[in-house]
Parts: C-alpha cells; sequence; structure tokens
C-alpha cells in the first residue's frame, strides 16, 4: 500500500498527529501486577463465618506467592484448602500459594477459599466485602468482594 | 498430621474409627449398578433408625419416615466456610428445579459440632440458605449414634485463634426415601442435579 504524498505544509501537522499517537502509546497504564476478578463471598449472619472466591491473575514474570489475605470485616481473614483424606473433608492453611508467571489461581466450592472469620455485620446478597491481598512481593491489593447469591 | 482432640459431651472423636468402617462398608455396598440412580445407590437399601431432635422453640423433630417424604441429609457444622455452605446452596437449586414437589422433600443439616452449634444456630443457619430447611443440633448421645448409624465421621482439628476449632468431617450427602431406607449416597463433587434427578425419580 502507497500513502499518498503529503503536501509539505501538511507535514508539520502529521509529525505533530505521529507524535500524539506516540505519547499515548507511550503513557497507556502499565499492566497490573496482580489482577483479581470473578470474586464473590458468601452470605453470612454477624459474627458467623463466610467465605470468598477469587481468580488472581499474576501478571507478572516470574512467580508470585499469596501469603495472607486481611480485612476490616472481620475479625480474620484465612486462605485454606479443602482436601479429603480418609473419607472427611479437611480444611489446609494456606500461607503460600505460589502463582507461576502469567498464571491464574482459581478459588472454587471444594478447592481453595478465603474463610471469614466472625464477620462484622451480616452479609445478604448486594453487600460487599473489602479485602487486602498481600504478596510475598510485598504488594497489597485491595480488592472489594460483592456477596453473591449462593 | 491430624491430631484428635479429646472432648467432653459427643465423643467424636470416639466415633471417628467406627464411623469409617462404617462409612467404608456403606460405600463398598454402594455401587450404580441398581435403582437407576444418578447418585451411588446403597444396594440393597438400608433401614436407618430414626433420630429426634429439638428445636430452639421447642417442638420436636424426627427423621422418622413421613409417607411421600423422601429425605436428604448432610452432617457438617456452621463454621465451615466451604463445604457446608456449597451443600445448603446445593440444595437451594435442587429445590428451585423441583418446584412445587420440592414441598414433599425433607432438607435436613445436622451439625457435628452441636458445641458451639446450638438447635437456635443450626437452624438459622439452614433456614439462611431457604426456610423450608431443617437445621437440627442434638445432644451429645443423639449425635454420636446418628454419626454411627450413617457412617459419618468427624474430628476436631487444631484451628487458630481466630477460627477456634475446626472439624473435619464424611461430606456426603443421604438421601432416605419416605419408607425410611437410605438409598443413595452423593459424595463430594457430585453434580447437584444428580440429587435433582433421583429426587423426582422417587417424588
Amino acid at each position: 500500500m502507497t500513502l499518498p504524498a503529503l503536501p509539505s505544509r501538511r507535514l508539520p501537522l502529521a509529525i505533530a498527529m505521529g507524535a500524539a499517537i506516540s505519547c499515548t502509546t507511550a503513557s497507556a497504564p502499565p499492566v497490573e501486577r496482580f489482577v483479581v476478578r470473578s470474586s464473590w463471598a458468601r452470605i453470612a449472619d454477624s459474627g458467623a463465618t463466610s467465605g470468598a472466591y477469587l481468580e488472581i491473575v499474576n501478571n507478572d514474570s516470574v512467580s508470585r506467592s499469596l501469603v495472607g489475605v486481611a480485612t476490616d470485616d472481620a475479625a480474620a481473614a484465612e486462605v485454606h484448602e479443602t482436601m479429603q483424606h480418609e473419607a472427611m473433608a479437611h480444611m489446609m492453611p494456606r500461607t503460600d500459594l505460589p502463582i507461576a508467571a502469567g498464571a491464574v489461581l482459581t478459588m472454587e466450592p471444594g478447592g481453595v477459599h478465603v474463610m471469614l472469620v466472625d464477620v462484622r455485620r451480616a452479609l445478604a446478597v448486594g453487600d460487599s466485602v473489602r479485602l487486602r491481598l498481600r504478596f510475598s512481593d510485598s504488594t497489597d491489593v485491595p480488592v472489594t468482594v460483592p456477596v453473591k447469591t449462593p | 498430621m491430624r491430631r484428635r482432640l479429646s472432648r467432653d459431651g459427643v465423643r467424636v472423636v470416639d466415633v471417628l474409627r467406627r464411623g469409617m468402617v462404617l462409612a467404608s462398608a456403606v460405600l463398598l455396598t454402594a455401587c450404580d449398578l441398581s435403582g437407576g440412580f444418578k447418585g451411588m445407590a446403597v444396594d440393597p437399601p438400608r433401614e436407618m433408625p430414626s433420630f429426634a431432635f429439638l428445636r430452639a422453640n421447642g417442638s420436636s423433630f424426627s427423621t422418622a419416615p413421613e409417607p411421600g417424604r423422601p429425605m436428604v441429609l448432610f452432617f457438617g457444622y456452621t463454621h465451615c466456610p466451604d463445604v457446608c455452605p456449597t451443600t445448603l446452596a446445593d440444595w437451594k437449586r435442587v429445590r428451585a428445579t423441583l418446584g412445587d414437589d420440592a414441598k414433599s422433600v425433607r432438607f435436613v443439616f445436622v451439625t457435628v459440632d452441636p458445641d458451639r452449634d446450638t438447635p437456635a444456630v443450626a437452624e438459622r443457619y439452614a433456614q439462611m440458605y431457604d426456610a423450608s430447611f431443617e437445621g437440627v443440633s442434638g445432644d451429645a448421645l443423639t449425635t454420636s449414634r446418628m454419626l454411627d448409624a450413617y457412617g459419618v465421621a468427624a474430628a476436631r482439628e487444631p484451628g487458630t485463634n481466630a477460627t477456634g476449632y475446626l472439624v473435619s468431617h464424611s461430606p456426603q450427602v443421604f438421601l432416605v426415601d419416605s419408607h425410611g431406607k437410605l438409598v443413595a449416597l452423593y459424595p463430594l463433587g457430585t453434580g447437584w442435579d444428580a440429587l435433582a434427578a433421583d429426587l423426582e425419580r422417587l417424588l
């Protein structure tokens, strides 16, 4: 494809436009190191236990771990994994969950989840809980998790 | 390594070994070759003893068979953030699928943690998912005997200061027909549609 020749007086404008496009590209927001998506939490009475599930994308070029979750909306938040052993379901604490570079950690019922202990207020569908995810590189990622129909 | 903690009241720990044996027996005799169940059919169906509970308001609830009313049972505890709410949420879907027929089904959540789950707490927990769900907490002896009868294992596990102790437990759902016979099991991970299909078959 051949571009038509530009009159010389339009050349500065074309250069300026090109520069503007270049600048726009250069100033595009960087890719977030960790992206949280498809998060949801369970209904619960005030003072009861809830659970939250998230998908966490590690956009970093190296493996990173989820090392903890904090919240002001419950007495404590702990990452657990449901495991079956000797015909029983057990909850195993997970304080270091590696996520390979470019991989996704998917929490789901029957697997990895965030246990919310003693929630500060009743959680109904439409409410949300605020969590802070702590990663092994000391990054803290705040996330608002909606309470959804169980 | 799991630590088995002693406790007063319900001897959950003592139940563990017997529960494991019974659970194994039930699972070994369960197969999908008879009855056409989507779950694991218990062949032959096993007649189950009945158990009585007191609700928070003083009324009684019994697992004794009721004509035309199959019963779905699950043993869990209200501090459980994953398996138990997943099961109750699945029941809600089953109930919605069955439509008006669901009124004939008794969905019963039995706590394996009666020390923390009072009858009021167990009832509230179940009814948070559906007002028709029964949540019951028995005395120590009733709980122990019922766990034994169904081959349900349960054991306290150490937790953190925040969680207090955790309870590991058998996660399967039981289907008892309207004659009081255990006809099928649904191990953890079984799709809720299997239970819905089997209930449709029984109703």
